[in-house]
């Protein structure tokens, strides 16, 4: 329930931005449907904006989901799927569903389930969507969404989404890396290659440090 | 590229993902890429966050409003409070002409 709260007004944000992107309220709403990802979708509106090309939104879309797999392998390690209900899962699984299954799950009579995995899966994607609905009719009614500052959401909005991943120095320093890198590279490049690249860049640079850290830590 | 084929190629691109991680249940990943993975979506927020305020023509004013956002996201641990209260930073720097 407090997860709505954090995505209602994120759809809704969403929503007004795809719209000032000039998609209509059917394309908007088909993005929610299919897609089901805040973060892309956001970026993908954002970039819509920008005017960027298509191949640097699928690109970035591919980059920011990639982080699905450890959702995925994380939960099937304590939650042995079938075929049918993992092809049925996946489509729903989101960042807000699966730390609700790992945390609450197994307080749950029985432990996790695929049934409490669907049952807050879905609750989410219904949310999601019907707030999606209302964003693209407001956004439609907005005389002109620029004019109001509503892009200033989209930074605010990521910056939502980065402020609970702040945990230690580290992504600090990685988060900062990348926000400079990009920064700089925006000057010279176009806006998907930019967040693909400062991406990979900044997790590289994570993953660099964090493993050497773990090797000086813990000797063989 | 029209809009609906790049919705297409979007869910394209995320769906299989999803299944994948679902369905390798007892594959190790070396630490390395792990830890690459858990890194991805702080290093690509980030990435999508200080272009969008720093290269803006009006970035003063999102500054402030992502600097009070933030803070107030970090301290309530929401997105609701940061988002509304960043946006009234942002429009209470424009009013005071930032």
């Amino acid at each position: 329930m407090p997860l709505w709260l954090g995505m209602v007004p994120f759809a809704v944000a969403y929503a007004v931005t795809a719209r000032a992107a000039g998609l209509s309220v059917l394309e908007t709403q088909l993005m929610s449907v299919t897609v089901f990802a805040g973060a892309s979708q956001f970026a993908a509106a954002g970039l819509f904006v920008s005017g960027a090309n298509a191949l640097g939104i699928i690109a970035t879309t591919a980059l920011l989901n990639a982080r699905h797999v450890l959702y995925g392998l994380s939960l099937s390690r304590t939650l042995p799927l079938t075929r049918p209900q993992r092809v049925l899962a996946a489509q729903f699984l989101t960042d807000e569903a699966y730390g609700v299954a790992v945390v609450r799950g197994p307080q749950e009579p029985g432990g996790l389930s695929f049934a409490f995995l669907l049952g807050a899966e879905l609750s989410l994607y219904f949310i999601w969507n019907l707030s999606t609905l209302v964003g693209a009719l407001a956004g439609a009614v907005l005389p002109d969404p620029a004019a109001l500052g509503v892009a200033v959401v989209f930074p605010l909005a990521f910056l939502g989404l980065l402020v609970p991943l702040l945990k230690d120095r580290l992504t600090v320093l990685v988060a900062l890396a990348s926000g400079l890198g990009a920064w700089g590279l925006s000057r010279v490049l176009p806006g998907g290659l930019v967040i693909l690249l400062a991406g990979i860049g900044g997790a590289l640079l994570g993953a660099f440090l964090s493993t050497r850290k773990q090797n000086t830590e813990t000797p063989a | 590229m029209s809009v609906l084929l790049v919705i297409f190629l979007m869910w394209a691109v995320t769906y299989p993902v999803r299944w994948l991680g679902l369905s390798l249940g007892r594959l190790h990943l070396p630490p390395f890429w792990l830890s690459f993975l858990q890194f991805v979506p702080v290093s690509v927020f980030a990435a999508l966050v200080l272009p969008e305020v720093l290269s803006s023509p009006e970035w003063p004013r999102r500054l402030v409003a992502c600097v009070v956002g933030g803070l107030l996201m970090w301290r309530t641990g929401s997105l609701a409070p940061g988002i509304l209260g960043g946006f009234a930073a942002y429009w209470g720097a424009r009013l005071l002409g930032l």
